[in-house]
């Protein structure tokens, strides 16, 4: 599985450029490849991965491997993929750019994998660079003015934080005497206390901060979330930040240096940090993708407090709340995707009675948001609450009560939302509006079903992904 | 590593944040587009050469080196980028100056 799915898309992209195929061809294989990911995860042995690394295995020495945490993030990555994908289609115009986008959404997905398979930290810092380039031309791909200068704050902000965390990397290679996680684990609990050591975990911490958005390092993140075309907002918002920052956070601290009493202080306090003020932020913006972008950083802000945490608990509710956070805000970008297809703007004071005309997107959007504000029995209540819990019995009682207060926060922000752009009066300048074409409804219904279905059925998800993947069970 | 050899590593351990500062303080202080790059490129460079002493103080250069190599192709790949960045902005406001791209507010 580990090898196939990092090389099949990286060949695919060869083989779509050597001759240039049309955009529709380079579409419909990006979306099989994503389909056959998440067919991959559940059947690892069904669709002959093991005779491609084999073969691949002849040429080719890679150090992977695959654990309970690195499925969890490969299936939110087809998830989004696919819902990414699809939404992008009705917005592109020209053949050559659907090629492009196609391609472009294959290599991150390619180097998103390699992140979450790796297990050497150079190893991460070539594949979040991979991820960096696809998605710095994703954002740009429509060329307008204020994308290029998301794009551009986007790139400058996330190559210091690579420097950084290269900077970390020849620290660790210094006193380690290589970059593996073995190697730097074991140097970790030889010379934890070591000056060097400290320098290097603060500032690998410090890029992996700046690349997951958190406040006070999110100053790119509206704007590029904001600017960047419709379908390339779902699959940054749903899983790029995601998996660079914040999974690559996770397994930086869990499977390599683990956690001490300072880590542990200024996660909780970033997290708590990102939660109030992106959730007070959100509030106040006018426009539909912002308030979006700063619901991002609130709720990463739930991932990194569980984090703080430290305990098996708490990095089974961070890797849960990965996934629910990557299926309701893709399926909420998508929503904004689909108004701003049918209406053409994305001012949220200019609508008003949307709902009239768009039930479908109207009820998703409701569920999503229920989702996010974590009600019960959508799958984001069951995250919140292992998160509460995690805090609670981690003796971070106060974090815990922040946590249960700031979801009050999280229902104003969306409530808002919802009545200004779907309930109340239909404003006049909405009559020929129609429901969203297909290309919106089914992602729309699919990563619906996903999170109502994996909150009903939670009990199951949670046995099967989500506490292997901590070592719980 | 003896004494002397250690006295030497110092000066590489000091010159390699002095450049990274370098870098941060160039892109902070510039008003054209293409110096936040080049101070970019600086802050690199510091951590280059950071990582080529750590090989060589350990023991171990050719473990280094791919490394080194890898690097360089990726800050290549990222520097193409940005010049596309640049090329473009500089087309749309037919200027180079940093004020271009302050104009999204939080």
């Amino acid at each position: 599985m580990t090898v196939s799915l990092i090389f099949i898309p990286i060949l695919l992209v060869i083989l779509l450029n050597i001759p240039r195929l049309s955009g529709k061809a380079a579409y419909y294989a990006a979306l099989a490849f994503f389909a056959y990911q998440l067919i991959a995860v559940f059947f690892p042995e069904a669709v002959g991965s093991a005779q491609f690394s084999q073969v691949l295995g002849r040429w080719f020495r890679l150090n992977v491997s695959a654990d309970g945490i690195s499925k969890v993030i490969i299936i939110s990555t087809a998830i989004v993929a696919i819902a990414a994908l699809m939404t992008s289609k009705p917005f592109i115009k020209y053949d050559s750019r659907l090629f492009s986008l196609s391609n472009l959404m294959l290599l991150a997905t390619a180097g998103i994998n390699g992140i979450v398979f790796a297990k050497d930290v150079f190893t991460i810092y070539v594949f979040v660079e991979v991820i960096a380039a696809a998605s710095y031309i994703m954002i740009v791909l429509d060329k307008t003015e204020s994308s290029l200068e998301g794009g551009f704050k986007y790139l400058i902000l996330s190559s210091i934080a690579t420097v950084m965390m290269l900077f970390s990397v020849s620290l660790f290679f210094l006193v380690a005497g290589g970059t593996g996680f073995r190697e730097i684990s074991d140097a970790v609990r030889n010379f934890g206390g070591n000056t060097v050591v400290m320098l290097a975990i603060t500032l690998f911490m410090s890029g992996l901060l700046i690349k997951g958005g958190l406040i006070p390092f999110h100053a790119w993140l509206p704007g590029a979330y904001g600017s960047a075309p419709a379908g390339v907002s779902v699959f940054l918002g749903g899983i790029i930040t995601k998996a660079t920052g914040v999974f690559t956070l996770i397994r930086f601290f869990y499977s390599v240096t683990g956690f001490n009493d300072n880590v542990k202080m200024v996660l909780l306090i970033t997290g708590s940090l990102s939660i109030v003020i992106g959730a007070i932020a959100a509030i106040t913006q006018k426009d539909f993708k912002k308030v979006l972008a700063y619901s991002s950083i609130s709720q990463v802000g739930y991932i990194v407090l569980a984090l703080g945490a430290g305990t098996s608990l708490a990095i089974a509710a961070a890797v849960f709340h990965i996934f629910n956070h990557a299926v309701f805000k893709s399926l909420l970008f998508v929503n904004a995707a689909a108004v701003e297809k049918q209406t053409g703007r994305r001012d949220v004071d200019s609508f008003g009675g949307l709902g009239y005309k768009m039930p479908l997107t109207s009820a998703t959007t409701a569920i999503a948001f229920l989702s996010a504000a974590g009600i019960p029995p959508l799958s984001g209540f069951w995250s919140k609450l292992f998160i509460i819990i995690a805090l609670w019995s981690a003796g971070c009682r106060g974090f815990a009560l922040l946590a249960i207060l700031a979801s009050i926060l999280t229902m104003a922000y969306f409530l808002n939302l919802q009545k200004k752009v779907f309930f109340g009066e239909m404003s006049p300048n909405l009559e020929g509006v129609k429901e969203a074409p297909l290309s919106f409804t089914i992602p729309q219904i699919f990563l619906c079903a996903i999170t109502a279905l994996a909150g009903v059925g939670f009990f199951y998800v949670i046995k099967v992904l989500i506490f292997p993947s901590a070592g719980i069970i | 590593m003896n004494y002397e050899s250690l006295a030497l590593f110092k000066l590489y351990l000091i010159t390699a944040p002095i450049l990274f500062v370098i870098g941060i303080y160039a892109i902070m202080i510039t008003r054209n587009i293409i110096s936040v790059i080049i101070g970019l490129e600086i802050m690199t460079k510091g951590v280059t050469i950071l990582l080529a002493a750590a090989g060589f103080f350990n023991g171990r250069p050719q473990m280094v080196e791919p490394l080194i190599i890898t690097m360089i192709v990726v800050e290549v790949v990222i520097l193409m980028i940005s010049a596309g960045y640049i090329i473009n902005i500089a087309k749309k406001h037919n200027s180079l100056s940093v004020e271009n791209i302050k104009n999204i507010k939080g």
